[in-house]
């Protein structure tokens, strides 16, 4: 059992609230093996006081290597050696490896007690002050009492990141359970994991203790807390489920939680299984990390996703996030992972039930549709950035070859990954198991889950001796062995193919018809060449519409057979007035004018259910992409054909097109696409078009006054499908272009027209967003201006009709100030209007506008809105003064979901690239990144990450080019294993040679002068020895670090005894491993530190916290024999060679 | 006086209808008011204020009015329409005035003559305005009763224009008059209020209002503004779904202060619970809902 009792300081009165945290842990151990001398645990930031081992003061050692990744005084500037450092500083106290920040020495009076095995107390007080991640606080800058300014904080991070708010071994793979206790202010509610158990005031009647319990064993990283003066709503459907938001929120909690039920029962239902907590709380803060974050039996959504009734666009999309963070309760935060390589599993067991709900709610074409923008968005990002690999699986060191050489970060722990490829590991692994559904059907699909479920929660109900709880741990094996036992269906090559292996597969098919024989020729061809492909063997389906019906056809892609030869059925030529069968049943009249006389094909199509992972590119005749895009009933076959009918710019395909506009039977994404496949048809036959502009005459049918064509009728939204559409038209609209290419004049006035004379009065939905995109619709027609050589911009030469467009934008944006809009969508788009008014030379180009709205204290979509403004104008204007301001407020803004899209924007519209010259490109810009991710980052796993891709954009993965050759001609360059000249004339490398193995801190050891008796340690890789040789050093070579800045980084190392500076060697741990840290330098630290923290102790008592700690007993179980597959596990009987 | 005169004839031609009217009226006035000044020189004033002399004209005018008016009154009581002499002296008397001494005030010696007014003509009765034909009597009404009012005075004439009601033209309107409000109103706070400008060369073009950050910017980007709201109500006030609200009160201890009176914070969560009682069936466990515990006494060991 674990057991944390946290006092959160807030003080009242203070103008700046002190933002800490005091607490103690306490964690029941139970040695499994005789010689437990040291423990190994996480903890980052925390202040440690004192630790004690059943009664009696321990000392400890606190090392975080990932502060600071690569030596300060390191010249070195290459990517490659910072993604290495960075591998094994997050390897070095990776939990699932047994390692740690904070080593504590079991005292050894209790050595000697071995055999008996006795439960180890370990108990630790700390402090958190002004905490930079794991908790944010939110205080906003107002009048009153905390309660009443609605400050709040709640704990965040990116996967496991629990050790930034307590010590704890911060692995989804060790499980205990908890008894949690939050002393708060009178005036704050604590939420927590688990069951609240009692609300108790302390003595002065000031704070409240909140008491919580989860009897079901949880992994540390599955705890959260938030605190807040919450208004709470208790679920009117299910009592057991409480929601909480912010002051003033309550009406909107009230109307979006709403739904909430129907999501519970759908998945019980589903997965024949009750929600396995006794309770389930959903929290809503402001500045959240991200929009959904699960946790046990509790979720904390961003603020942002509540909404009223009038709001239509964010309706479905806060449901799926309600949707998402349920299907996390059940996977991912109930059945947590054995290792990070198991990660897959469970974001595709929750995705995949996440689509299920999809399915069922919004229906099949919105669930189609999903799957096929899923799977673009990841196959273009495997095209361009190689593959995606879900099972990485690390050789134990004997396998050198990096898994994924292509990438510039190592995927072998969920902290050195990029933001984005996380996001696509996530997209892969639920279309992997729709791929698994597709073979072992879903029914069976459905069994594993419940299987999966009731085994974890049997388990969940034993004690922790009964050596169950490793059930409640969902492994690759594990998951693959119960698909075989319930379908009885080999998945092997399914799973190895897209589990096993990164990449996806590019098909090119073409074809031809053979009269003579009645045969259509198929061909398909693969390329398996390029980054981020690779080959397919195996079945394809192809279906073909003929004039008789739809024919599926199952083809076997093998080694050299391009061509495949497809019987027709369709014997005769052309039998008038005979209706024409679709794959559905459905049998549709036809005009068959426009098609070839000779073949009776209406259309093919190449994996229409999308079981391959894979891009298809097709080639087939237009008519055949208009009869597709008519007639197939699939809102997939459509989408692909709207696409393809881009590049016919024909009156049939115009016609096509204008035909599915109008049809509302027809899925209104699919109509959407068709708006904006027809602008740009009409802009390709721009000479030849006929008629009002593309779909003017359209929108006033629909939506314009009988009697008065030009005004577009009073809005009412009660019919969605409408309502996108005729948000969307305008917006297409304006993309059109006439012969000088510009916006025609009718449109503009159009638009404009519909922008005056939009009356919202009688609706019951708000029409905030569609006013917005009536702004885009603006920006869209916007053309560069004519330049007259470099004059300045200034108000007399406005152009007449952008003068129209601007006074809209500053009318609307002005009206935003006295009736903001919800979610501030129409600042949103003003702003981005302004941005393209400035980038196409109207108005004179200047970010100081931007760069007021993107300061905090804005709305945060418009804080992003104006920072994508900035980044633009950084590119384009060469500033380096932007780019200061952007990377300071990286550094320093309180909210770090604006500092990741800072980061992210940054790279997706960088100020220049590796490729290109720019005056930005300078030493100090090198050494400012390089510096933020090797040490200004250390407190955001994502942001750190995010800092690495930036500088990958910029500099690629070599020694950037604008520095000066290293002073020193020789550089021990650590991939390339040895010694090379000047590494800038090196070509780019992949990282693989870096890539660390799972044992690597081991090989340090020799290097310290112990023996270490593992016998995993890989000795035949120099290159790697040397690396975290060089690694190592560094950590020892900067006693300083975190001394350096103890303001900044609290984490120091506090020592209760200063006896406990001797180096400790390596003592054998049951799941904890062992660390050997060095003495001299060591000491020397610690004293400094000691010191420092005195120093914090005074101030403390200045302040006059008092806590009374409820002492309790509280256990934390661990039996490495439990998790035979654990990572850990292996290593977890070692030999005491190494002991005092 | 002269020039007072020639100053009523001036007007007297310029103005022919109306004045004719006011001449005769000036006229006796006059009189009146020479009336005033002889009485006044005969009780031996040497010069008055033209204002007193006004105002005793004033005075004789009404009283004299007066004593006419009322002996009208009494003629026509007796049902005449002519007065006699004896109702001027029943006027006089019930005015309080002897009028036994009348005939000696008459006959004394200092009185001084005055000349009669001008002759003038009388003032002209100003036909009535005639808008359309006047209605016979119908054959039921003797002919001797009086005629028919002028019909503009039965008739319904309407004043106002027909409302427009043309669509367009109401749209047209509804849009213009919004815009013209909104762009009234935010230039309005332009000008009031600080600004920021697209142009450098001129500040006062598209004017923007600065933006201002909030503290808690959240707050005014969700909630419906009362605008939002007011227009829901009116367009569905049926779909309101209260009858959770009162189940679910929240523990709202929000304006408590902690810091003043600690009791007061214990209030809000206990005050749930009769609540929740009330409805019996609907009772809710909620821990949440559960009041907060008072401190055990020292559960220290």
């Amino acid at each position: 059992m674990h057991e944390i009792k946290m006092n959160r300081k807030k003080d009242k009165g203070f103008e700046s609230p002190r933002k800490s945290v005091i607490g103690f842990v306490e964690l029941t151990i139970f040695p499994t093996v005789v010689n437990l001398n040291r423990i190994k645990l996480n903890s980052k930031q925390c202040r440690i006081y004192r630790v004690r081992v059943n009664d009696l003061e321990a000392p400890f050692i606190y090392n975080d290597p990932t502060l600071e990744v690569c030596h300060h005084e390191s010249k070195q500037r290459n990517l490659n050696y910072f993604s290495s450092a960075y591998t094994a500083a997050v390897s070095a106290v990776d939990p699932d490896a047994g390692h740690g920040e904070l080593v504590i020495k079991v005292p050894s009076e209790l050595w000697k007690q071995g055999d008996e095995m006795n439960v180890l107390k370990v108990y630790i007080e700390f402090s958190l002050d002004q905490p930079k991640g794991g908790l944010h606080f939110v205080v906003p800058d107002v009048e009153g009492s905390m309660a009443e300014r609605g400050a709040h904080v709640f704990s965040f991070g990116y996967q496991n990141s629990t050790r930034f708010w307590f010590p704890c071994v911060d692995s989804y793979s060790e499980l205990c359970t908890w008894k949690l206790e939050f002393t708060v202010d009178a005036s704050m509610v604590a939420v927590s994991c688990g069951d609240l158990v009692e609300t108790v005031y302390t003595h002065d009647m000031r704070k409240k203790t909140f008491h919580y319990v989860l009897p079901i064993p949880t992994a540390a990283s599955n705890i959260s807390l938030s605190v807040g003066p919450f208004e709470i709503l208790v679920d009117p459907y299910m009592h057991e489920v409480t929601h909480f938001c912010l002051p003033q929120l309550l009406p909107l909690l009230k109307h979006s939680m709403s739904y909430l039920h129907e999501i519970f029962e759908f998945y019980e239902e589903i997965l024949t299984c009750r929600y396995p907590y006794s309770c389930f709380k959903t929290v809503f803060v402001d500045e959240a990390y991200v929009q959904v974050s699960s946790y046990a039996s509790m979720s904390i959504f961003s603020t942002n996703l509540l909404h009223s009734a009038m709001i239509i666009d964010q309706t479905p999309l806060t449901r799926q996030c309600l949707a998402q963070a349920l299907a996390q309760q059940f996977f991912g935060c109930f059945i947590s992972r054995m290792s990070w390589a198991d990660e897959w599993v469970l974001k595709g067991i929750s995705g995949y039930i996440y689509g299920l709900y999809l399915k069922k709610t919004f229906g099949v074409n919105q669930y189609r549709h999903w799957i096929k923008e899923e799977l673009d968005k990841m196959v273009e990002y495997e095209l361009k950035m190689g593959g995606v690999l879900l099972h990485p699986t690390f050789g134990g060191g004997k396998d050198k070859d990096n898994p994924t050489p292509h990438l510039h970060f190592s995927i072998k722990h969920p902290h050195t990954l990029s933001w984005k490829y996380y996001k696509m590991f996530q997209c892969k692994a639920h279309l992997v198991m729709r791929l698994i559904e597709n073979r072992i059907s879903m029914e069976f699909m459905l069994q594993v889950f419940n299987k999966l479920l009731s085994l974890a929660s049997t388990a969940s109900s034993q004690k922790y001796q009964s050596h169950m709880w490793s059930q409640m741990l969902v492994s690759t094996h594990s998951f693959l062995k119960s698909i075989s036992n319930v379908s009885g269906k080999d998945i092997g090559p399914l799973i190895k193919q897209w589990v096993d292996q990164s990449a996806v597969v590019k098909f090119f098919g073409s074809f031809a018809f053979n009269r003579k024989r009645n045969v259509l020729e198929l061909e398909i061809r693969q390329d398996y060449t390029s980054s981020g492909t690779q080959k397919y063997v195996g079945p394809i389906k192809v279906t073909v519409q003929e004039l008789d019906g739809s024919f599926n056809h199952t083809l076997q892609i093998e080694e050299n057979s391009l061509k495949h030869d497809i019987p027709c059925h369709s014997k005769s030529r052309r039998n008038k007035k005979k209706k024409i069968p679709l794959m559905n049943g459905e049998e549709v009249d036809m005009d068959l004018s426009a098609m070839d006389a000779d073949s009776p094909l209406l259309w093919i199509r190449i994996d229409p259910d999308m079981s391959i992972l894979r891009k298809v590119e097709f080639e087939q005749a237009d008519f055949m992409w208009q009869y597709q895009l008519r007639y197939e009933r699939d809102v997939v076959a459509q989408e692909e054909s709207i696409l393809a009918l881009e590049k016919f710019p024909t009156p049939a395909s115009r016609l096509a097109l204008t035909d599915i506009l109008e049809q509302d039977q027809c899925f209104y994404k699919v109509r959407q696409g068709a708006c904006f496949c027809l602008a740009k048809i009409a802009n390709s036959m721009m000479s030849t078009w006929t008629g009002p502009p593309a779909m003017k005459s359209l929108f006033t049918r629909m939506f314009c006054c009988k009697s008065c064509p030009n005004i577009v009728k009073t809005n009412n939204f009660i019919s969605f499908q409408s309502y996108f559409l005729q948000k969307t038209m305008p917006v297409a609209m304006a993309q059109l272009r006439d012969i000088q290419n510009l916006c025609p004049k009718d449109v503009l006035n159009f638009i404009l027209d519909l922008i005056k004379y939009n009356d919202n009065r009688k609706n019951k939905f708000s029409d905030n967003y569609y006013r917005a995109e009536l702004i885009d619709a603006l920006t869209n027609s916007l053309t560069p201006a004519i330049s007259i050589s470099n004059e300045v911009r200034t108000v007399d030469n406005l152009n007449g009709d952008v003068r129209l467009i601007l006074e809209e934008i500053t009318r609307s944006l002005n009206m935003e100030k006295l009736l903001p809009s919800y979610r501030n969508t129409i600042t949103v788009s003003c702003l981005r209007a302004i941005r393209m008014l400035q980038k196409n030379g109207h108005i004179p180009s200047d970010p100081s506008l931007f760069k007021s709205y993107a300061e905090y204290g804005h709305f945060v979509d418009v804080r992003v809105a104006a920072l994508e403004a900035v980044v633009d104008y950084t590119r384009v204007d060469r500033s380096s003064v932007e780019l200061q301001w952007l990377l300071n407020m990286v550094q320093n803004d309180p909210a770090h979901y604006i500092r990741h899209k800072i980061l992210s924007m940054l790279g997706k519209n960088p100020p220049f690239t590796k490729a290109a010259e720019s005056p930005l490109c300078n030493e100090a810009l090198v050494d400012q990144l390089w510096k933020l991710m090797n040490s200004g980052t250390s407190h955001d796993w994502r942001l750190r990450c995010d800092a690495v891709n930036l500088y990958y954009t910029l500099f690629g993965l070599t020694r950037p080019s604008c520095l000066p050759l290293p002073e020193l001609g020789l550089v021990l360059n650590l991939k390339e294993k040895k010694a090379v000249l000047n590494p800038t004339i090196k070509p780019e490398q992949g990282p693989d040679t870096t890539q660390m193995t799972g044992n690597t801190m081991g090989v340090h050891i020799p290097v310290m002068g112990f023996t270490s008796s593992e016998d995993e340690i890989d000795m035949e890789s120099p290159h790697d020895s040397q690396a975290f040789i060089h690694h190592h050093l560094n950590i020892l070579e900067r006693p300083s670090t975190p001394g350096q800045h103890p303001a900044k980084h609290p984490a120091v190392i506090i020592l209760v005894h200063n006896w406990a500076v001797l180096s400790l060697p390596v003592t054998p741990l049951p799941s904890f491993s062992k660390e050997s840290t060095s003495s001299s330098k060591h000491s020397g630290d610690h004293h400094h530190h000691h010191h420092h923290h005195e120093h914090k102790k005074k101030k403390k008592k200045k302040h006059k916290h008092k806590h009374k700690h409820k002492h309790e007993s509280k256990d934390k179980e661990r039996d490495s024999h439990t998790f035979s597959n654990s990572p850990a596990s292996g290593r977890s009987v070692r030999s005491p060679s190494m002991s005092d | 006086m002269k020039s007072l005169m020639s100053n009523s004839a001036r007007s007297g031609c310029g103005k022919a209808t109306s004045s004719s009217a006011e001449n005769y009226q000036l006229a006796r006035r006059r009189t009146l008011q020479v009336v005033v000044s002889s009485l006044l020189t005969e009780c031996g004033f040497e010069s008055a204020e033209k204002a007193t002399v006004e105002s005793l004209t004033e005075m004789i005018q009404s009283y004299i009015s007066e004593v006419g008016r009322c002996a009208k009154a009494y003629c026509e009581h007796t049902a005449r329409i002519t007065p006699t002499l004896s109702d001027a002296v029943v006027t006089l008397n019930e005015m309080g005035f002897n009028v036994d001494t009348l005939p000696g005030y008459a006959k004394r010696s200092q009185r001084m003559v005055i000349t009669a007014p001008p002759v003038t003509n009388a003032p002209v009765i100003p036909k009535a305005l005639i808008a359309g034909q006047k209605r016979t009597h119908p054959s039921h009404i003797p002919s001797h009763f009086p005629e028919f009012p002028d019909p503009h005075t039965y008739i319904k004439t309407p004043t106002f224009r027909e409302p427009v009601s043309d669509y367009q033209v109401v749209r047209e309107k509804a849009a213009s008059q919004r815009r013209d409000v909104e762009r009234a109103l935010t230039r309005f706070m332009a000008k009031t209020g600080e600004t920021q400008s697209l142009f450098k060369d001129d500040v006062t073009a598209f004017p923007l209002i600065a933006e201002r950050p909030s503290s808690i910017p959240y707050l005014s980007a969700l909630l419906p503004s009362e605008l939002e709201l007011q227009t829901l109500e009116e367009t569905d006030s049926s779909e309101q779904d209260d009858q959770t609200d009162s189940e679910n009160t929240p523990v709202n201890n929000l304006n408590d202060d902690p810091g003043a009176d600690k009791e007061n914070s214990v209030l809000p969560a206990g005050g749930v619970v009769p609540l929740v009682k009330v409805s019996e069936e609907n009772m809710i466990d909620n821990p949440y809902l559960r009041p907060v515990k008072k401190p055990k006494v020292r559960r220290k060991k």
